[in-house]
């Protein structure tokens, strides 16, 4: 999961430290815009090869949202 | 030895007006000059002039090649432009164009509307013309004026997207081999939403209700009769189908990814060809990204980046390359080429 934290952290542009399950998409730090959606899309396609669909990743409030998503797509 | 269709020049043409990032840094609240770069890995877009069309760019493109010596005009028996802004609903642009550029009246001249897959299919088109002898000299223009769809305040389409031409000429060659082909065809309507210009025409005809401008939850203003695209959508889309393309192209051709000297694909934005090209395991110096000082300009990316390398002097041995578009369509095709 490190590395999807690590480019978690890039989108964000904050301190890998911060970014963990209960990471705040809709928080201050953190514009959960078009672009930060197109990039995790990006990134979890690179770490998991797996491709998520934007209009779930929307509707994501919280890191784990995208947690949850990977493992039932990975499960699926 | 038989007659087998091959690009014999290119030409390219960029509109005099520029859209640099500083302009649109003081526009978009929060997005500074920098991170528009950082993240789509323009500096500057060529955007048209009011009152100039795709048409007067494909026309300024064609006499450049023109100029460059290694096409004649009395030679063109055919021209296919390829554009999705044509000057008007009707006639079709290329009869315009080819009494613009004073070619015969015994070509053929037809338009194909396809946008970042364009210049792949016009190949293809060129191909199947000479190789059944039906043409022996194809002129093969595209032009697109993105910029007049663009909502001015909508980031997600106006930081990417800038106005250009391109011209290449393709004519029978005596060789022992293909030098254009073989490829690989890609449709997919159900992904036509996702990058459209819904308003306009009559599926939903301009009206005052399809001008209303709407603010999205990313704050990009746009009407009904503005591009939209769904970014998410088309990366998903881009990084599914381009590797799979690619793939299917090499395993069709029975050539190997190193066999390849060049992957020049549809110049999109920075950000998904460095996403494709980690996927794909391909460095910058074969899946090249040059789109710095002309953004996407549609279908004629490939053509404008194929100009770049060759300036540059990376095809001063011949080289095998493979093309790949793919875009609003959703529509891709890859083709390998000898150049």
């Amino acid at each position: 999961m490190s590395e999807f934290y690590e480019g978690m952290a890039e989108i964000f542009e904050v301190n890998v430290n911060q970014i963990s399950s209960d990471f705040d998409l809709h928080g201050a730090d953190a514009p959960w815009d078009s672009l930060a959606i197109v990039s995790t899309i990006a990134l979890v396609d690179d770490c998991f090869n797996i491709m998520l669909d934007g209009q779930s990743l929307t509707a994501c409030n919280f890191v784990s949202d995208i947690e949850a998503l990977i493992s039932s797509v990975k499960s699926a | 030895m038989k007659n087998f269709a091959k690009i014999i020049d290119i030409a390219g043409y960029l509109p005099k007006n520029t859209l640099t990032n500083s302009i649109l840094g003081d526009l978009y609240k929060g997005w500074s000059a920098d991170k528009i770069f950082e993240k789509t890995g323009i500096s500057t877009r060529h955007i048209a002039g009011p009152e100039e069309t795709a048409g007067d760019l494909a026309y300024e493109a064609a006499e450049t090649l023109f100029a460059q010596g290694r096409a004649n005009k009395a030679d063109v028996d055919f021209l296919i432009f390829c554009t999705q802004a044509p000057d008007y609903i009707l006639p079709t642009t290329a009869c315009i164009l080819q009494n613009r550029l004073q070619l015969s009246t015994s070509i053929g001249a037809v338009d194909i509307n396809l946008g970042c897959s364009g210049y792949v299919y016009s190949l293809s088109l060129a191909k199947g013309l000479i190789e059944s002898g039906a043409a022996r000299s194809v002129l093969i223009l595209t032009a697109d004026t993105y910029s007049k769809y663009i909502n001015p305040l909508d980031k997600s389409v106006r930081t990417i997207f800038g106005d250009g031409a391109s011209a290449t000429i393709v004519q029978g060659v005596e060789s022992t081999k293909p030098l254009i082909g073989p490829f690989i065809f890609g449709t997919d309507g159900s992904g036509a939403n996702n990058l459209i210009v819904p308003g306009g025409l009559f599926r939903l005809p301009s009206s005052g209700k399809t001008s209303q401008i709407i603010e999205d939850e990313s704050g990009n203003a746009r009407s009904a009769d503005d591009l939209y695209m769904n970014g998410a959508e088309v990366m998903s889309f881009s990084l599914r189908e381009v590797p799979k393309a690619i793939n299917n192209l090499l395993e069709k051709s029975g050539l190997s990814k190193e066999s390849i000297d060049f992957f020049v694909l549809h110049q999109a934005n920075r950000f998904m060809l460095q996403a494709l090209s980690k996927k794909m395991k391909l460095k910058e110096d074969r899946l090249p990204i040059l789109m710095e000082n002309c953004g996407n300009t549609v279908s004629s990316s490939i053509p404008l980046a194929m100009l770049t390398m060759q300036n540059r002097g990376d095809f001063q041995a011949e080289k095998q390359l493979m093309l790949v578009g793919f875009g609003v369509g959703y529509s891709w095709a890859a083709c390998l080429l000898t150049y």
